[in-house]
């Protein structure tokens, strides 16, 4: 269960951003930290596969309300290769 | 509290810690790498660069039971500052694909059969003696900077021809000779500081959000803190980066040149062109008969004239791009309270008139004095980890040699002879062919003036990325004389076709050593072994050129009689590194840049020994020792605040200045238009390029399942006016056709990118849908950079979906 540690940028308008906040608390792969100003918002994301993670954080990418997405960490040890 | 719940804690505090350095502009202080908190605590935690762009991010590398389990942004790293792009992911996957190349294979009939690497090697040699003036070697800026020395070594000392070129020449080269006619030397005066200080951020013709996104948060994160940084897109289409844009200006394919003269024409006429700055640093030029890269001088006041007929009016009617947004450009040019950075990559250097383009680029920063401040600098971007680093400074290419020497020099061939140790006259005066040329002669029958027999391919994919295809690479394979080698990690479009595969260690499965976009030079040590039997691409050219000194080729000595790759261990005996057993009893990497690095004195590009690299985060050349024996990088050349070799008291001098007076050169160069334009057998611009999803040629990244889904295929993107015009929709299956060849792709609308009406773009990432089969192989004529960016097409509708379903 690979775990990834990012940092979704907010986009400035607040009707996007809370769009963008209900898109991702729906997704239980998702864990949420507390939004740093109202716009940097710390993820915590646990998936099957890295490249699960991987496409995740992709799909982040897309998502209104989101500018930008920047990986911090990704741990894939307990994958099997 | 369990393990899994420790990391996600542990995982949430990393991203909370990243969030607020974002949020609050500080510069995360250094600390250790983020902890796996593994039970056991055995990841070994190391440096190493992102393997994949041009950005030159580092990354630490956790590594556990000889496996990579977990990667990081480098904290310590002033490029990305602990933070990746999505691209984090793969870096540490892209190791393990399910059908990585694990063993040489020889073609025999229809099959490609394993074979040992001694004969693989002993059957590469004896294609080099088959003639060795008909044996070319082929790369990339992928080749680390050591493996580019060999390559060069091998090639250029060795075999005493020049018969090496790297797929640089494909995404680069016009930038090179940009920076050539301007200040005499290559590469960027400025750096990403710049980032942190422009008030105004001009793309011209790239897409940074999408294909250097760690750069382009450095300006958004600005922006969402409060400050004010006005982005400006340019480009001939949509793209994500333009949603970011606060100007948005869409050109028609090729008027890049007259826009830049429309500004500079501005600034002339309103006297808002920076005068001091001018007349004190800057000289002006231009397209001297016959054309070179020096060209003519002229004065100011020719200069003025040449520009009278870029006119906003003029420049409107070709480009497309309105006279308010022209003067609006002009306006910020002219004026002294901003700093201006422009960042550019392909849209300028795909491009036949790519030397004229990059060379107004920094003529318009120069004549605006919007140089050589932290914030004002024309930087132009690099797609791969050393375009830079190897191929541009090591110097990988037909015309070059290393350390920004060129051929044509007779000082510069006796200098490498010396330091080579060869005798006089291996180095040959003759330019060798570069890419176009090179897989011409290689793709035409040797009784017509096809000269290369074979073609050694490391680090990259031809057969996908070159241009025309049908023309370069086909037609070799029909040729029973022509042999084509390839070293690869993963099976490619290139390895398919080959005669000969060799497998290949991949980044952190070797020691290595990167230049990025920046300057910046950057050093990691190998951390895993290589799957099977895949070697480092260093070895595996040493390797062949001991086989060569086996055989009796004597270029493999120097002039002691001495073998070229020769390397001593601490005991002073040589260290037989040709033997793979033997290849890591010693650092080769060292030894190769200990010797590269005194190649690199002669235009400021000087390099730290390689334990300095060691210990750092990368370094920026110059890098020049200090009284106290410390090594001190250097950010903005040619600015006398920072850059050692200006002369004291000065605010700028560009010390390797073609005029030979200190100055810069602004260039005139008209608009002309592109070599193959819509018609009415052919009504579209064709443009191509990559996406977020797939690196390149997708070699590594289509390998990854939930990317290959996410970007299943190559597409046609359209304007919904083409469109509807054609009747086809989303889906839809259309047969793109050029005077080359034709293709048919499904119709993609209203996605990440949208082309201006009557034109479309196709990505180049899938090897079953080969658009450079379609391409123009048309290039510039200083920098022999192809111009994949326009040329001819029409569509037509095929299949439509809804029938499709039927």
């Amino acid at each position: 269960m690979p775990i990834s540690s990012l940092v979704l940028t907010l986009d400035a308008s607040p009707e996007s951003r809370a769009l963008a906040l209900s898109e991702l608390a729906r997704d239980p792969r998702i864990t949420l930290g507390p939004p740093v100003e109202g716009r940097w918002l710390p993820v915590v994301t646990e998936t099957a596969s890295p490249y699960e993670g991987e496409e995740l954080a992709e799909s982040l990418r897309e998502l209104v309300g989101v500018s930008f997405v920047d990986v911090v960490m990704v741990d894939f040890s307990e994958e099997e290769r | 509290m369990d393990r899994r719940d420790f990391l996600k804690g542990s995982a949430m505090t990393a991203a909370t810690l990243a969030a607020s350095r974002l949020a609050y502009g500080q510069d995360r202080a250094a600390v250790e790498p983020p902890s796996t908190a593994r039970q056991g605590g055995d990841v070994q935690w190391n440096k190493a660069p992102c393997r994949f762009c041009g950005t030159g991010c580092h990354v630490q590398v956790g590594v556990q039971n000889g496996k990579v389990v977990a990667i990081a942004g480098d904290q310590k790293a002033p490029v990305n500052k602990g933070l990746l792009c999505v691209k984090g992911y793969h870096v540490g996957l892209a190791l393990y694909g399910q059908d990585r190349l694990t063993t040489p294979l020889l073609r025999k009939g229809d099959k490609q059969v394993p074979i040992s690497w001694e004969e693989a090697i002993d059957i590469i040699a004896r294609r080099v003696l088959k003639d060795p003036k008909g044996f070319a070697l082929y790369g990339s800026g992928q080749w680390t900077i050591p493996e580019g020395y060999a390559a060069s070594k091998f090639v250029k000392a060795g075999l005493g021809t020049h018969n090496i070129d790297a797929n640089a020449r494909l995404c680069m080269a016009s930038a090179v000779t940009g920076f050539l006619a301007t200040y005499g030397v290559d590469e960027p005066a400025g750096c990403y500081d710049d980032l942190d200080a422009c008030d105004v951020l001009i793309t011209w013709g790239n897409n940074p959000a999408e294909m250097h996104p760690v750069l382009f948060s450095r300006v958004i994160d600005r922006r969402s803190r409060g400050e004010k940084v006005t982005l400006i897109d340019i480009g001939t289409r949509k793209t994500r980066t333009s949603g970011f844009a606060d100007h948005s200006l869409r050109f028609k394919p090729n008027s890049d040149l007259a826009i830049a003269c429309g500004i500079a024409h501005l600034l002339v006429e309103n006297g808002t062109y920076d005068k001091a700055f001018v007349e004190a640093n800057c000289a002006f030029r231009a397209s001297s008969t016959p054309p070179t890269l020096e060209g003519k001088a002229i004065s100011f006041e020719e200069y003025r004239e040449l520009l009278k007929p870029y006119t906003p009016e003029k420049v409107e009617q070709l480009s497309g791009v309105s006279q308010k947004d022209l003067r609006m450009l002009a306006g910020l040019f002219g004026r002294r309270d901003v700093r201006i950075t422009s960042l550019w990559c392909m849209g300028p250097n795909q491009h036949t008139q790519g030397t004229a383009m990059n060379s107004l680029l920094h003529g318009l920063h120069l004549l605006s004095g919007h140089f050589g401040k932290p914030g004002d600098a024309p930087t132009s971007l690099t797609g791969q980890p050393s375009a830079c680093g190897t191929v541009r400074e090591v110097g990988t290419l037909s015309h070059a040699l290393p350390g920004g020497r060129v051929v044509a020099k007779a000082e510069h061939r006796a200098q490498m002879e010396e330091i080579w140790n060869v005798p006089a006259g291996r180095v040959s005066e003759k330019i060798g062919y570069h890419t176009v040329e090179m897989w011409k002669r290689f793709s035409t029958p040797t009784e017509q003036g096809g000269d290369v027999h074979t073609v050694w391919v490391q680090v990259t994919n031809p057969a996908q990325s070159l241009p025309n295809t049908h023309k370069l690479v086909d037609p070799s394979r029909k040729l029973a004389d022509k042999f084509l080698i390839v070293s690869d990690v993963y099976p490619t479009a290139t390895t398919r076709i080959a005669d000969l595969v060799l497998p290949s260690a991949m980044w952190v499965e070797k020691n290595g050593m990167v230049g990025n976009s920046e300057r910046r030079t950057q050093q990691w040590f190998k951390l895993v072994q290589p799957p099977g039997q895949a070697r480092d691409d260093g070895w595996q050219l040493i390797s062949v050129a001991h086989r060569l000194l086996e055989l009796g080729f004597a270029g493999m000595k120097d002039k002691d009689g001495r073998f070229l790759f020769d390397v001593k261990g601490k005991d002073g005996r040589s260290v037989p590194i040709w033997e793979w057993s033997h290849y890591y009893d010693v650092n080769v990497d060292e030894h190769l840049f200990e010797e590269y690095r005194k190649t690199t004195r002669i235009k400021h590009k000087d390099l730290a020994p390689y334990q300095e690299y060691v210990k750092a985060r990368g370094l920026r050349w110059p890098v020049v020792q200090q009284p106290d024996g410390s090594w001190r990088e250097t950010r903005f050349r040619f600015s006398g605040f920072d850059d050692p070799y200006v002369k004291k008291g000065r605010d700028i001098q560009f010390y390797h200045s073609t005029s030979h007076d200190d100055r810069a050169q602004i260039w005139f160069q008209p608009y002309e238009p592109p070599p193959e334009s819509p018609d009415s057998e052919y009504p579209f611009w064709l443009c191509t390029g990559r996406v977020i999803e797939h690196w390149h040629t997708g070699s590594v990244t289509m390998r990854i399942p939930q990317l290959r889904r996410a970007m299943p295929q190559a597409y046609v993107e359209m304007n919904r006016a083409d469109a509807r015009k054609l009747g086809v929709d989303n889906g839809d299956l259309v047969t793109v056709e050029t005077r080359r060849g034709k293709l048919d792709l499904p119709v993609w609308l209203g996605g990440r990118g949208e082309p201006v009406e009557g034109s479309l773009f196709v990505p180049f990432f899938d090897e079953r849908l080969l658009i450079n089969e379609l391409t123009l192989d048309a290039h510039d004529p200083f920098s022999k950079q192809p111009d994949y960016k326009k040329c001819a097409a029409r569509v037509r509708r095929r299949e439509r979906v809804a029938e499709k379903q039927k």
